[in-house]
C-alpha cells in the first residue's frame, strides 16, 4: 500500500487569494454557486464548504490594536457610545486578517465513511476518504456524521460530494490542484508523516520568532487525544480553533458511541424502497457497529 | 479622446482594453466612442467598449439613443495568451517567450495575425495610388513568413526584426553597439537589440543556472533582459568609488585590477575598461565626461539625482500636492492646492468638484480586488472568479454609515459632478476616517472592476472621476477625488 498522503495547511502564510478555491473548482469541474454579496465586513463571499465548494478560504477579521482589546466599530456604534471614543478608536485601531483555506480533513476516524451504508465512501490506497458518486444513493447519512460539517449533498442530483484530495491526480502522480496553485505554499501536500514532521518544525520556528500561539490542529497530538483519530488534512493555527469555525474536539459519531444511522435504520425496519433495501442487504451488514467499522475502514488499522 | 468627443476622430482600434469601464470619467469616454465613425474592438469576449451603443448608462437613461449613434462597431475575437506565441516583458525588463499551447477557437486570432494581415490589405489598397501622401505606405516593408492554414505570421521573425540585422544578408546583430548609421543595418527597437543574438531566441531560454554558486541567483540565462541582458541597471553602483564591492556579501559588479576591466555576476552597466580612477576633464563630452566613479551613465553628469533641474516637469524636488479634487487645503502650500502643472481639461463636459464645495465633503478612492482583474473583461464573465466577488460595493466606515443612515449590505449612492453610482454598502472597520485640520474626513473606497455589460453587471467606479492626469507621463488621477454618499439607490433605478 502506498504511503498515506495529506495536506498541511499553514494559515500563517495564507494571503487569502482564493486561488485554491478556483483551481479546485476548475480541476473537479464544480459549478459556480452564483455568488452573493454577503453582509458584514468580510471579503469572503463563499461562506462555507459545500457539495460544489471543496476548498474555502475563511476570512477572520481580528481587531487587536497593540495596546489591547478594542471593540469592533460596528458593535460599538449601535450601543450609544460617545462619538469621541469611536473617533479615537477609528483612528488608532489596527486590525488584521486571518486566512484559513478550509478543506475536508480526511479523518482517520471518518464519520462520513462510518455512516455510509452503500460503500460509496471508501478509504483509498492513499489513506484519503473519497466519495464514489456513481455508488452514492443520496441517503445523506454521512452529512450529520461529519463533525466538521464538510460533506454536503449536491442540490442538483442529491448525492454526497466533498474533496477527494484530487484522487484522479494522485493516481497520475500529480499533486492536488489546490496545493499546485497555492502561491505561498500555505497548502502543502505530501506523505503524511513527512508533512507532520515539517509542520512540527514550522511550529517550533514560529515559537522561536515570538509567535508562541502557533500550534497544530489535527496532527502531532498525544496518543488518545487525536482529533477524529488524526486528520489527514491538518492545519497550523495561531488562534483557538473556534475562531476559524473549527471544533475544539471532534470524532466520528461511531467513536462517540452514537449508533450509525445505517444500523439504526435497519434495526427500526425502515427499509422501504427496494433499491435502498438492496443497498443495505450487503453480506454481513447488520453487525455491531464496531465490527462493521473495522471492516469498512481500511485505514489505519 | 477629447478630439473624439468633439467629432474630430474618425476611427479607433481598441485591443485588449476596456476604456468604457477602465478609463477615468468613463461616461465621457463612452461619449467619445459614440462620436467615432468606426470602432474596432479586439478582445476575448464582448465587453462594454463594444456594447456601449445599446446598453450604456447613457442609453438606458435616454441621454443617448442607439439610433442616433452612428459609430460602426467591429468586434473581432482575439486569441488568448496561451493561443499565441510571443514575449511577456515584466517590470524588471525581463523578456520571457511563451510558446503557443493550442489553437485559438473559431475566428479568434492573435494581434500579430490581425495587424499583419490588416497591413497587407492597407498596402494592397494604396498600391495604385498616385498621391504623395501614400508613398510611405507603398514603400513600407511588410514581409513576414506565414505559417499554417491560418497564415499566422512568424513571431520569431518579428523578434529577429526587432533585434536588428545586417540588411545585406539578414544576419542578426549581437547587440545595439553593432548597429550602423549608414543603412547597412536595420533594427526595430534598439533597447531590445541582442534578444535574437546568434540567431537564437534568447527570451526563450529557461536555464536558471547553478543557484548554489556565488551570484548564481542572477540567472543570466533565464529569458533576456533589456538592454544587453543586464539584470540591474547602474550596477556599477554596487562597488565603491575605487571599484571594490561595498559589501562582500552583496558583491555584484566590481573592477578586476588584473584583467583591467569591470566584471561580476551581471553584465556591467559601465564602459567595461574605464578605470575607477578615471577623472573626466572639464571640457570632456559624451561618455568621456563621466568619471570612473560615476555609475549613473544615462545622466549628463553620471550622478544619481535627487535634485532634478531638468526632466521632471514638476521638479526639481518632489513635494506634496493635494489631488486635483480635495476637500482640504494643501498644508504645505495653501495658495496652490493641487499640482499646478497637472494636466486638466476645464470644459463643461468635464466638471470639477470645486475645493471646499460643501456638497462633496468625502474622499473617494478606487482600488482593486484580488478576485477580479482590471476592468473585468477577463474575470467578471468567468463564473469561478465572479462568484468570489459577485457585486459592486462601496466600503465605508461605521460612523459615516450611521450619519447617512446607510446599512451594511444595503444600497448607497455615490455622487460627484460627473455621475451618480449605486453600490451595496460594505460597512467595515478597515476604512477609517482621517483626522485632517482637526476634523474627521471620511473615505469611500470603490473597487473599479464592474461595468454595465455581462452576467454580473454593476456601476463603474471610473464613471465618478474627473479627467485629470499627472504632467510627466499622463497617468490618470483616479486614486483620489471628492464625493458625497447617501442611502438608497440612484435615481431611475
Amino acid at each position: 500500500m502506498p504511503e498515506r498522503l495529506g495536506f498541511f495547511t499553514d494559515t500563517t502564510v495564507c494571503i487569502g487569494c482564493k486561488a485554491c478555491e478556483v483551481a479546485c473548482k476548475q480541476w473537479n469541474d464544480l459549478p459556480s454557486d452564483g455568488g452573493e454579496l454577503r453582509p458584514g465586513a468580510s471579503y469572503d463571499h463563499t461562506g462555507e464548504l459545500s457539495a460544489s465548494t471543496w476548498r474555502h478560504v475563511r476570512f477572520v477579521e481580528m481587531l487587536e490594536p497593540a495596546g489591547g482589546h478594542m471593540p469592533s466599530l460596528p458593535a460599538s456604534a449601535g450601543n450609544g457610545h460617545d462619538d469621541v471614543d469611536l473617533v479615537e478608536m477609528a483612528i488608532d485601531g489596527g486590525d488584521r486578517w486571518l486566512f484559513m483555506s478550509d478543506v475536508c480533513k480526511h479523518c482517520t476516524h471518518a464519520g462520513c465513511l462510518d455512516a455510509c451504508p452503500t460503500g460509496a465512501i471508501f478509504r483509498s490506497e492513499f489513506g484519503t476518504v473519497v466519495v464514489q458518486a456513481d455508488v452514492c444513493n443520496g441517503c445523506g447519512y454521512c452529512i450529520p456524521s461529519c463533525p466538521f460539517g464538510v460533506i454536503d449533498r449536491d442540490q442538483q442530483d442529491g448525492r454526497a460530494a466533498k474533496c477527494t484530495l484530487c484522487y484522479d491526480r494522485l493516481e497520475d502522480g500529480l499533486e492536488p490542484a489546490c496545493a499546485k496553485s497555492c502561491p505561498t505554499d500555505s497548502i502543502q501536500f505530501g506523505p503524511y508523516e513527512q508533512l507532520v514532521e515539517r509542520a512540527r518544525g514550522r511550529v517550533q520556528s514560529l515559537h522561536e520568532r515570538g509567535i508562541e500561539s502557533a500550534y497544530l490542529y489535527g496532527a502531532a497530538d498525544a496518543p488518545g487525544e487525536e482529533l477524529a483519530g488524526g486528520l489527514g488534512a491538518f492545519f497550523l493555527l495561531t488562534e483557538p480553533p473556534e475562531r476559524y469555525g473549527l471544533p475544539a474536539q471532534a470524532d466520528s459519531p461511531l467513536e462517540e458511541g452514537v449508533v450509525p444511522a445505517t444500523v439504526a435504520a435497519i434495526a427500526a425496519g425502515l427499509v422501504a424502497a427496494a433499491g435502498v433495501a438492496a443497498a443495505f442487504a450487503l453480506p454481513g451488514r447488520p453487525t455491531p457497529a464496531k465490527q462493521l467499522l473495522s471492516r469498512v475502514r481500511g485505514w489505519p488499522r | 479622446m477629447m478630439r473624439a468627443v468633439d467629432g474630430g476622430l474618425k476611427g479607433l482600434f481598441v485591443m485588449g482594453q476596456n476604456p468604457a469601464v477602465g478609463s477615468q470619467h468613463s461616461g465621457l469616454q463612452r461619449r467619445a466612442l459614440a462620436s467615432l465613425d468606426w470602432l474596432v474592438v479586439r478582445d476575448l469576449s464582448e465587453l462594454e467598449t463594444s456594447s456601449f451603443w445599446r446598453d450604456s448608462p447613457e442609453v438606458r437613461s435616454g441621454e443617448l439613443r442607439t439610433e442616433d449613434i452612428q459609430t460602426e462597431v467591429f468586434l473581432m475575437p482575439a486569441a488568448s495568451h496561451v493561443e499565441k506565441e510571443g514575449t511577456f516583458t515584466n517590470t524588471q525588463r525581463l523578456l520571457q517567450w511563451r510558446d503557443k499551447a493550442l489553437d485559438s477557437p473559431g475566428d479568434a486570432r492573435s494581434e500579430l495575425w490581425f495587424t499583419h494581415h490588416l497591413g497587407k490589405r492597407v498596402k494592397a489598397h494604396y498600391a495604385g495610388s498616385r498621391r504623395q501622401r501614400d508613398w510611405p505606405i507603398q514603400q513600407l516593408r511588410w514581409e513576414l513568413p506565414e505559417e499554417g492554414e491560418r497564415r499566422e505570421p512568424s513571431a520569431q521573425a518579428v523578434l529577429h526584426e526587432i533585434n536588428g540585422f545586417a540588411v545585406e544578408d539578414g544576419e542578426p546583430v549581437g547587440g545595439f553597439t553593432e548597429l550602423q548609421n549608414d543603412g547597412s543595418t536595420a533594427c526595430g527597437c534598439w533597447i531590445y537589440s541582442g534578444v535574437y543574438a546568434d540567431g537564437v531566441n534568447q527570451a526563450r531560454r529557461r536555464d536558471p543556472g547553478d543557484m548554489e554558486t556565488p551570484g548564481g541567483w542572477v540567472s543570466p540565462e533565464w529569458g533576456w533582459a533589456w538592454p544587453a541582458n543586464r539584470r540591474t541597471l547602474y550596477n556599477r553602483a554596487s562597488a565603491d568609488p575605487s571599484g571594490r564591492p561595498w559589501s562582500e556579501r552583496k558583491r555584484y559588479v566590481w573592477w578586476d585590477e588584473d584583467d583591467e576591466k569591470w566584471t561580476g555576476y551581471d553584465v556591467p552597466d559601465f564602459p567595461v575598461d574605464k578605470r575607477p580612477g578615471y577623472e573626466a576633464r572639464e571640457d570632456a563630452t559624451g561618455m568621456d565626461a563621466i568619471s570612473g566613479s560615476d555609475p549613473f551613465i544615462m545622466m549628463a553628469d553620471g550622478r544619481g539625482w535627487l535634485y532634478s533641474p531638468s526632466g521632471m516637469l514638476d521638479g526639481p524636488l518632489p513635494t506634496h500636492y493635494e489631488p486635483v479634487e480635495s476637500p482640504v487645503e494643501n498644508a504645505l502650500y495653501p495658495d496652490v492646492g493641487a499640482n499646478p502643472t497637472s494636466l486638466t481639461w476645464n470644459r463643461p463636459d468635464n466638471p470639477y468638484n470645486v475645493a471646499g464645495d460643501p456638497r462633496y465633503p468625502l474622499v473617494a478612492t478606487s482600488f482593486r480586488l484580488t478576485e477580479q482583474h482590471t476592468a473585468g473583461g477577463m474575470s467578471r464573465n468567468l463564473p469561478w472568479l465572479a462568484e468570489l466577488q459577485p457585486e459592486m460595493f462601496a466600503e465605508i466606515d461605521p460612523l459615516l454609515a450611521r450619519q447617512r443612515g446607510i446599512e451594511d449590505g444595503g444600497w448607497l449612492t455615490v455622487i460627484t459632478e460627473r455621475a451618480e453610482l449605486e453600490a451595496r454598502a460594505k460597512v467595515t472597520d478597515r476604512i477609517r476616517p482621517l483626522k485632517v485640520e482637526g476634523r474627521l474626513l471620511h473615505q469611500v473606497a470603490l473597487p473599479w472592476h464592474w461595468g454595465f455589460y455581462g452576467p454580473q453587471p454593476g456601476d463603474s467606479a471610473n464613471d465618478l472621476g474627473v479627467l485629470a492626469a499627472d504632467p510627466n507621463v499622463s497617468i490618470q488621477e483616479s486614486k483620489a477625488f471628492s464625493c458625497d454618499v447617501r442611502a438608497g439607490r440612484k435615481k431611475g433605478s
